[in-house]
């Protein structure tokens, strides 16, 4: 890594920070009943933790094998999640059909990195990701690729992030709500505010729960698809 | 998250937010989607700008090597602004890593775009100039097959072609939308003419001169990369002459194509166009991002999203646009 520790720090410590407000994206949806993509969020919570630990191999947390398992099944469920929005017919459709995809490709792209980063030789260099770029320079065409379509996914977020509802305009709307809508619930912020405060129908057109910040969710998915872009990268 | 995009129908002050976003939320446009690729690529760059060998001595070499040849007020700038990377290689690298990438996400950030396509076009100026030597086109090192007329100064030129006007003048392609048909065609074929000229310099023509080139290309590539820039080398080792004639020939096709007045003869001529861009991107090595030290995808990849944004668009969009713009 020699003269870019700095960066590394830097992009560990963003990591985290992503990592933890996902955390709490987690706990405010599980305590105060708001909306949120949780499958997402606890995505985001172990790739920061795993990708802080790549970048600074003293936060690494859990062993590297385990990561791979990990985020093997992640990117199964998300890729059953995605073949679910396919095959679903638009109109029940609340997102994107191939918003998932970036998902499933960021737990691929984790996958190709913790399998091509030699523990013993990072573990052993001490400063981030200094193992990593040698090793991998097996299979630079595969990185690149990762890196590329996770760039358009960046890009494809930022260009998405104003057309976003703030959470004032949700908040005082009727709108589908993924998380429901995904476990086949009502699938609008009604039904959830029925679920939190079932006091009686009146109450159901006057919603309550707003969702969590949706700017804040496409925010995060940006940080992490340059950091894994970087990271693929430096891997060439 | 998707989900929650402005699909809300509240009253008052929130619901024109709503609908404003709503309307942001419409199908890009084809100049929207040439404008995040652009945007794609400026951010591809600044994250090249963070390899290792970026931070090192190696990056300031390889631009004082753009100096010989360039007259002096070409060569005096570069070397002064390598000897500056030389001494701050962190901070100066840093420095320009961080503005290329705050230059893709400003163009792919509705609310900034005009600020970042502005921007763009004057630090591509200034790379072109102190990074680039002009692409050697002073110093006759220039060849379409090199990345000639200077990568950079593609960005520049598409930045002004997507530029989104207040109001749209009439035109068959988004390209010409912003400077009008006439001036976008013409900057079309000073380009493409450009490269049909360079590609008759003794640079290219001359024996061996691009076998040489691209073989150059093949060293610490990938293995498959590798083996088809050495394929192509020792193919063009005994045809440079001819070879360089008739990359002149389909360049200068190219040149006059957008000029027919048929459109399906344009969209030939531009299928061409990406054809050739895609062929001189593998001889160039796909701009070195494979070795590590690569800044930029070089000219291919921008020469194609030049045609794209030449292509004629469908008769309703047009009829849409010019009723807009009228």
């Amino acid at each position: 890594m020699g003269g870019q520790t700095w960066l590394a720090y830097t992009l560990a410590a963003v990591m985290i920070a992503t990592s933890a407000y996902c955390l709490s994206r987690l706990a405010m949806s599980w305590r105060l009943g708001r909306p949120t993509e949780r499958p997402v969020d606890a995505a985001h919570v172990l790739m920061g933790l795993a990708m802080a630990g790549m970048l600074v191999p003293r936060l690494r947390i859990f062993w590297t094998g385990g990561w791979e398992i990990v985020f093997g099944l992640g990117a199964l469920g998300f890729g059953w999640l995605a073949l679910r929005e396919l095959r679903s017919p638009k109109s029940e459709c609340d997102r994107p059909r191939h918003h998932h995809f970036q998902h499933v490709l960021a737990c691929g792209a984790m996958v190709y990195m913790l399998a091509a980063m030699p523990s013993a030789a990072a573990t052993a260099s001490g400063s981030g990701m200094s193992g990593m770029a040698g090793a991998a320079a097996r299979f630079p065409t595969l990185a690149l690729l990762l890196a590329l379509a996770l760039f358009g996914y960046v890009i494809w977020n930022a260009d998405r992030l104003t057309s976003l509802a703030p959470v004032a305009v949700l908040a005082a709307a009727r709108v589908p709500v993924p998380g429901l809508a995904a476990a086949g619930g009502a699938g609008t912020l009604a039904a959830a505010a029925r679920l939190a405060d079932p006091a009686g129908p009146g109450e159901a057109a006057r919603p309550r729960l707003a969702p969590l910040s949706p700017r804040l969710a496409a925010c995060c998915e940006i940080a992490m698809g340059m950091t894994m872009g970087y990271m693929l990268i430096r891997m060439l | 998250m998707a989900g929650y995009a402005a699909q809300a129908r509240p009253a008052g002050r929130l619901r024109g937010r709503a609908l404003a976003t709503e309307d942001q939320r419409a199908v890009p446009d084809v100049r929207r989607m040439v404008q995040l690729a652009l945007a794609g690529i400026w951010l591809l760059d600044g994250i090249l700008q963070y390899q290792a060998f970026m931070f090192s001595k190696g990056f300031a070499q390889m631009l004082s090597a753009t100096a010989p040849g360039n007259p002096w007020f070409i060569a005096g700038p570069i070397n002064w602004a390598a000897r500056i990377i030389s001494e701050h290689g962190t901070s100066t690298n840093a420095v320009f890593a961080l503005i290329q990438v705050l230059l893709g996400l400003g163009i792919a950030l509705r609310p900034t775009i005009r600020v970042a396509l502005g921007a763009s076009i004057g630090w591509a100026l200034a790379v072109w100039w102190f990074g680039e030597g002009l692409g050697g086109v002073l110093n006759g090192t220039a060849s379409p097959v090199n990345g000639a007329p200077g990568a950079v100064i593609l960005y520049a030129l598409l930045a002004v072609l997507l530029w989104p006007p207040r109001q749209e003048k009439p035109a068959s392609f988004v390209a010409g939308r912003c400077t009008g048909p006439v001036l976008a065609k013409a900057l079309w074929l000073v380009l493409w003419g450009a490269l049909a000229y360079m590609a008759l310099l003794p640079v290219t023509r001359a024996p061996k001169a691009l076998s040489g080139m691209i073989s150059g290309m093949a060293a610490g590539q990938p293995a498959w990369l590798a083996s088809i820039d050495n394929h192509l080398a020792s193919f063009l080792a005994s045809r440079g002459p001819a070879a360089g004639i008739v990359l002149a020939a389909v360049l200068a096709v190219i040149a006059v194509g957008v000029f027919i007045p048929r459109p399906g003869a344009v969209r030939a001529i531009l299928a061409l166009a990406i054809v050739t861009a895609a062929a001189l991107w593998v001889a160039e090595g796909l701009g070195g991002m494979l070795t590590g030290s690569g800044t930029d995808p070089n000219s291919g990849p921008l020469l194609a999203l030049l045609a794209l944004s030449y292509w004629p668009l469908a008769s309703r969009t047009n009829r849409a646009t010019e009723s807009e713009a009228g």
